[in-house]
């Protein structure tokens, strides 16, 4: 069973509120969520979308195929009707507008009971909701349970206030419409317990596991929440959380608090991430770890703030003058955020250079359900590998930038007695003083060159194979957050009876050559197509750089939106 | 007891003359008057002249970006409030690539010492002007001279919450050495202006120049009063240049404000977190 629901309204009457209270009905009613929302960057008078898809199943991205459509003004109506199907029920409020085409008509007086109660416009989001829930068979208590943790904090009053709305709505329908009462979110006899999170909240939550203890940033849509969220989490993490004048403080004051020996993270979009990138540069000669949380969306410069592209992969791939390692890695769902985000610190601190967890706002920003045993499992399993960082000056002479095999030297934490070392900006000798002389130049290079070999050898990870290639006719390929739409797109093609595989890369930069081209090798008679949302093949670019691959065929988007599984499906022949 | 030997890593490049020499010899001294060794605190250097200290002077280090070193800084005593941290710029990383972090860093009165070599030029890139050239400067970026006035570094500091502010010659070591250690001793953000002659680079702004324009504040002085300490700090403008702690107040610094800070440091500290508490939220 899929079903997505989806509400539309004006900007600045809670819509995001009562999209995220559905999605959490329909967990506590035992069901797996994935949710979008769009929005304008604006504050009021725009349109907003929330999208929820449930399913009895795990689902990893939205859908075109609207089957219920909550309409807050006639927009809602005239801009989705395109996407509705005849048996698509649409709530709606005929004193505002109506509807002529054949679709599932649910009329509710909004405005005259908003009206009728002297409220505030913003309630009809809680009418809806609750004519939602009772449309879906969902149980009472919940709605109201979840109406209960959602004001809280805002007094008895308020929630008792809200609840009585939502009862007007779920009343309503029962009265008027129970004959088209569907148990879409009828609660199950058994329920796991799930946590909603969009990606922007799984990395925060990946770095409490990961024992971050330095955050600094400044505010940009989609990775806002990640600074949000941690500051508000301060007192319980012990994590000092910064808010700085701008994101070039917010990466050289992460990298000096790194350098003290504090595992330090900073969070951004594409304009900021440019203003980061002298210090990644700085990072990558003296050897400081760093993890940079890089949520992409439409560029260039300011672009379009709220919507989602995958623009930036190249110029986080090579972002920083001069050659010096760096690791990107980008995860394709919350799970994989939550794991790869505490494996970024690890590999920082291993390699002792900046590590990328590259993202777009399709991921940032979207709910998804996890189950909480899943999360809890890793969580309480993770320990922190602080690589080769010392709190003893060792017997020998300390050397902080020591030639080693592995390229990577003892790192000792400043402030210990009996030593002292720089982390340089200019080039420098075995003991971190400056040094224009060219052999010794050459070895610290190719010292930190080798941290790209044992980096592949020791930790890079092969794409996940989803499907079999060997019977598939086509493949796809895509990296980090494509992977919700490909796969939901297999499931669609194998009911139409074609076979696909698909190579879904998360650890994207660097690439091991000779064992990325021999999966490739065995692609070799089938159909291979690329799946991006940028306008020129990114990821295929890089692996034609990075492993001498080129895919001819490709499936790209770029205007702002999400891919969705349709489309890929409907441009299979 | 450590002695200046101790601190004294390679021997300086700088120009025979160079006022930075005797800041060298300065930030030595005060830190052997402190009683402190080089794996006992850390200096964050900006890139100039002025930043090339860093392999002149022993201690844990950072040679940060130009512009850079302050905000760098920022991050190491958060992590470590335990150690002192000290910044060592010229007149060009700290005022002009990097014065958005100065603005920020006196606001947010955060622990450290911030040393200024105040020389009117940048003088690693071959002396074209610096944000505090007097208006009219001549130099090859600015060959028909500066049309902006010049930067008031005191009187930004003053203005914008830094806690101690004091100014000297890099002709009076002693008095340097005084600056810098109670500068270093002040709970909050310090900044040690120092006028800095650029022998090579800048012919106006000479020792001979500075040497019947500086003067001393006197013991009469009162550098609580914010209007007084604006008032010294405008003499720059009639070229008068006051030495001296030109304004100091007590204010908690932004280490001291942070509760998660009381305690052991952000190194030090292990966690034992329930991870409960963390996903209720998300239920
Ligand atoms: C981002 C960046 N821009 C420019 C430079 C080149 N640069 C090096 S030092 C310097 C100016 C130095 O002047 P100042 O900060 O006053 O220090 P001084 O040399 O006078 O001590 C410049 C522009 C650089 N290193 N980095
Ligand atoms: S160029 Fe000027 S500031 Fe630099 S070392 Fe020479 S005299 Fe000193």
């Amino acid at each position: 069973m899929k079903f997505l629901w989806k509400i539309g309204g004006e900007a600045g009457f809670g819509i995001m509120t009562t999209g995220l209270s559905f999605a959490k009905i329909a967990t506590q009613s035992g069901y797996h969520i994935f949710d979008y929302a769009e929005y304008p960057s604006l504050i009021r008078g725009g349109h907003n979308t929330y999208d929820v898809l449930v399913s009895d199943e795990e689902v990893w991205t939205s859908q075109i195929a609207i089957d219920m459509l909550v309409c807050l003004n006639k927009d809602t109506y005239t801009l989705h009707k395109s996407r509705l199907k005849e048996s698509s029920i649409v709530v709606y409020d005929p004193e505002m507008f109506e509807i002529t085409d054949n679709v599932q008509k649910i009329s509710v007086p909004l405005k005259s009971m908003i009206k009728e109660a002297k409220a505030f416009q913003i309630m009809v989001n809680t009418i809806t909701l609750g004519a939602s829930a009772g449309l879906l068979g969902a149980d009472e208590e919940v709605l109201y349970g979840m109406i209960e943790t959602q004001f809280a904090k805002k007094g008895e009053k308020v929630v008792e206030y809200n609840r009585d709305f939502a009862k007007k709505g779920y009343d309503y329908i029962l009265e008027h419409y129970q004959a088209m009462v569907t148990p879409i979110l009828k609660k199950r006899s058994q329920i796991e317990t799930k946590l909603v999170m969009t990606g922007n909240e799984a990395f925060s939550y990946g770095a409490i596991v990961a024992q971050c203890r330095f955050f600094s940033g400044y505010p940009m849509t989609p990775t806002s929440n990640v600074l949000t969220q941690l500051a508000g989490w301060q007192e319980k993490s012990g994590m000092v959380v910064r808010h700085s004048e701008d994101e070039i403080a917010v990466i050289n004051t992460a990298l000096g608090a790194s350098f003290a020996g504090a595992r330090s993270a900073v969070a951004t979009s594409g304009g900021g991430f440019a203003l980061m990138v002298e210090a990644i540069s700085y990072a990558g000669v003296a050897e400081i770890p760093i993890v940079i949380f890089l949520g992409q969306r439409p560029g260039p410069a300011t672009g379009m703030p709220t919507w989602t592209e995958q623009g930036d992969l190249l110029f986080a791939c090579h972002a920083g003058h001069g050659e010096f390692p760096k690791i990107v890695l980008a995860p394709g769902d919350v799970n994989e955020m939550i794991e790869m985000t505490a494996e970024a610190f690890d590999l920082a601190d291993i390699y002792q250079t900046p590590v990328i967890v590259i993202s777009d706002k399709f991921v940032c920003e979207s709910h998804k359900s996890v189950p909480k045993m899943n999360v809890d499992l890793f969580s309480k399993s993770y320990q922190p590998n602080r690589g080769k960082l010392i709190h003893e000056v060792p017997p020998e002479k300390y050397l902080r930038y020591k030639i080693s095999d592995d390229g990577i030297s003892p790192r000792l934490i400043p402030g210990i007695k009996g030593s002292f070392y720089q982390a340089n900006s200019y080039d420098h000798i075995e003991d971190s003083h400056t040094t224009e002389d060219g052999e010794l130049r050459k070895l610290q290079v190719e010292k930190r060159g080798r941290k790209w070999d044992t980096y592949l050898k020791t930790h890079y990870k092969l794409p996940t194979i989803y499907g079999d290639i060997t019977t598939a006719t086509h493949v796809f390929i895509a990296y980090g957050p494509n992977k919700g739409s490909i796969k939901e797109a297999q499931k669609l093609l194998k009911e139409k009876g074609i076979e696909t595989a698909f190579i879904h890369f998360t650890h994207v930069y660097p690439l091991d050559r000779q064992k990325v081209r021999d999966i490739f090798a065995m692609t070799k008679d089938k159909k291979c197509i690329l799946v991006e949302n940028n306008s020129q093949g990114q990821f295929g670019k890089l692996l034609a750089m990075e492993a001498g691959i080129e895919i001819e065929e490709k499936i790209l988007k770029y205007d702002g939106r999400p891919i969705y599984p349709e489309e890929i499906v409907a441009s299979i022949k | 007891m450590t002695t200046v030997q101790d601190f004294s890593g390679y021997t300086p490049t700088w120009c025979p003359g160079c006022g930075d020499w005797g800041i060298g010899v300065a930030i030595k001294g005060a830190f052997v008057k402190l009683g402190l060794d080089p794996s006992s605190l850390c200096v964050v250097f900006d890139i100039g002249c002025s930043g090339n200290m860093n392999d002149f002077l022993n201690a844990y280090a950072m040679h940060a970006l130009h512009g850079r070193s302050l905000a760098t800084a920022l991050g190491v005593k958060i992590a470590n409030p335990q150690l002192p941290v000290v910044i060592v710029g010229g007149d060009g990383g700290i005022y002009g690539e990097g014065g958005n972090h100065f603005l920020h860093a006196c606001r947010g009165n955060h622990d450290v010492t911030v040393i200024v070599h105040d020389n009117s030029v940048y003088g690693l890139t071959t002396g074209q002007v610096a944000p505090t050239a007097d208006k009219g400067m001549k130099s090859k970026s600015t060959p028909f001279g500066i049309i902006e006035t010049p930067v008031n570094p005191l009187v930004l500091a003053v203005t914008q919450g830094a806690t101690f502010v004091a100014q000297t010659f890099a002709g009076d070591v002693n008095h340097m050495i005084e600056m810098i250690k109670r500068g270093i001793e002040h709970k909050g953000f310090s900044l040690i202006n120092i006028l800095q002659p650029c022998v090579t680079f800048n012919k106006i702004n000479t020792y001979q120049y500075y040497l019947p324009r500086v003067y001393k504040l006197g013991l009469e002085y009162k550098p609580e009063d914010q209007r007084e300490a604006i008032g010294k700090a405008m003499e720059s403008t009639v070229e008068k240049f006051p030495l001296g702690v030109l304004y100091k107040v007590e204010r908690p610094s932004f280490t001291d404000q942070l509760p998660q800070l009381s305690g052991k440091t952000l190194v030090e500290k292990t966690y034992d977190l329930a991870f409960e508490a963390f996903e209720e939220e998300f239920i």
